[in-house]
């Protein structure tokens, strides 16, 4: 496992939504705003780092019959943690995501990579796990909000920036975002939740498509030598 | 047979642990949270009705049978009025709201704590946008018998929102009604 390699699946060819196809509740659900996706990802991104190395770092002192409860009480730890202290320093996040980040409890990305990754691998190859897995979730979640915000609201970065006294970024989630074109005209639809599988459904398209292409490619590229070498002979 | 006490002190550990740890940090978020608490309360009650502070005052028991939508009131500690904060069933779910009067009795304005309405249609009563703020503007100095346009008032409803509309004047009728009964 090299870093490199780890930071492609994580990002790319294992995307967490995109490719594994998990955590896609909240992923739906708060991708309203640029700061509900950008603080969301952060959250997750900080959770699964932490809970990744927690758990790596007692994967030998786990009997096997308990482990899921231990991962339970390792992640709601700290998701407790991170819910304190949101609600502590950055209470409009808190209020924003709301039921969401206790949710994080019941992520499937963060158990489903302790499961699957830190049971097996060093404490530093779980910590790069959990952040490149991190970033790709956070990655999604900001395409889903650049996408559902611009076409929903005619808007951009809601709640992280704002532009009415010159352009500053809004840590308090206050800013207006930057008015492409008037809301009014805007597909209000793709601020609902349908409008969330939607935009969701053709990321994925996307994303799947890209894939096989680039497996193509790959393949043909390993042939092409072949053939060469059959005609010469 | 040995084994399951193992599992069970293994278990417990983690737990205590966690526990423990869990308990420090909210040892030292506690204050922060209660003071960001009070300062959402203060922030959402002023734009209806600018105090510095507002102490909430308690609800005779026929006050609470008689308003059983209402969650709290509390008066400002300017005295120049009371915020009622109540939540009603809107079009897709709650709709919690704070409501301003002042001591003639006229709705000093209105603002929206939380709810779950459409979006682009009743969550137009909540939102910072123009269309938002100048339909809430329309309650400024309202009495008790405001109404919609329907029922023979003077509000004009959200254009596809008629549910939320009318509650949300319902609830700002029976906040003044219910300040008025408090004398």
């Amino acid at each position: 496992m090299n870093i490199k390699k780890q930071f492609k699946e994580g990002l790319i060819t294992n995307n967490p939504v995109l490719v594994q196809l998990i955590g896609m509740c909240a992923t739906m659900a708060i991708t309203t705003t640029l700061f509900n996706g950008v603080g969301m990802g952060l959250s997750v991104l900080v959770i699964l780092t932490c809970c990744n190395v927690v758990v790596s770092a007692i994967r030998k002192i786990i009997p096997d019959e308990i482990r899921l409860a231990i991962f339970v009480v390792v992640i709601a730890g700290f998701v407790t943690i991170v819910d304190l202290l949101l609600q502590a320093f950055i209470p409009a996040l808190s209020a924003a995501l709301g039921v969401f980040i206790p949710l994080i409890v019941v992520n499937c990305i963060i158990i489903g990579r302790a499961e699957a990754f830190c049971q097996k691998n060093t404490v530093g190859a779980s910590f790069f796990d959990g952040i490149f897995q991190g970033l790709g979730y956070t990655c999604v979640l900001i395409v889903m909000c650049v996408v559902r915000e611009f076409l929903g609201s005619g808007r951009f970065g809601g709640g992280l920036i704002d532009v009415t006294n010159g352009f500053r970024f809004t840590l308090d989630g206050t800013g207006g975002g930057i008015q492409i074109f008037p809301a009014d005209y805007g597909a209000s639809i793709l601020n609902l939740p349908f409008g969330g599988f939607i935009t969701l459904g053709c990321l994925i398209a996307l994303m799947q498509f890209a894939l096989k292409r680039s497996k193509k490619k790959k393949e043909e590229a390993e042939k092409a030598p072949q053939d060469e070498e059959k005609e010469v002979a | 047979m040995k084994k399951i006490p193992k599992l069970t002190f293994i278990l417990f550990l983690i737990c205590a642990i966690t526990a423990g740890i869990l308990g420090g940090i909210n040892e030292l978020t506690k204050d922060r949270i209660a003071e960001q608490n009070r300062l959402k309360t203060v922030k959402a009650y002023s734009a209806v009705l600018p105090a510095d502070d507002y102490e909430e005052i308690p609800l005779t028991d026929a006050l609470k049978a008689a308003y059983p939508s209402v969650d709290k009131v509390s008066r400002a500690a300017n005295g120049s009025g009371y915020v009622v904060e109540s939540t009603f069933s809107g079009a897709q779910g709650m709709i919690t709201l704070a409501v301003g009067v002042n001591n003639s009795f006229k709705c000093t304005g209105i603002s929206v704590i939380s709810h779950s309405e459409t979006s682009g249609l009743g969550a137009n009563a909540a939102s910072s946008s123009e269309t938002g703020v100048n339909w809430r503007a329309q309650f400024l100095g309202a009495d008790q018998n405001v109404a919609l346009k329907k029922a023979g008032g003077t509000i004009d409803a959200l254009a596809g929102a008629t549910i939320t509309s009318r509650t949300v004047t319902e609830a700002t009728a029976l906040s003044i009604r219910l300040v008025s009964e408090l004398g």
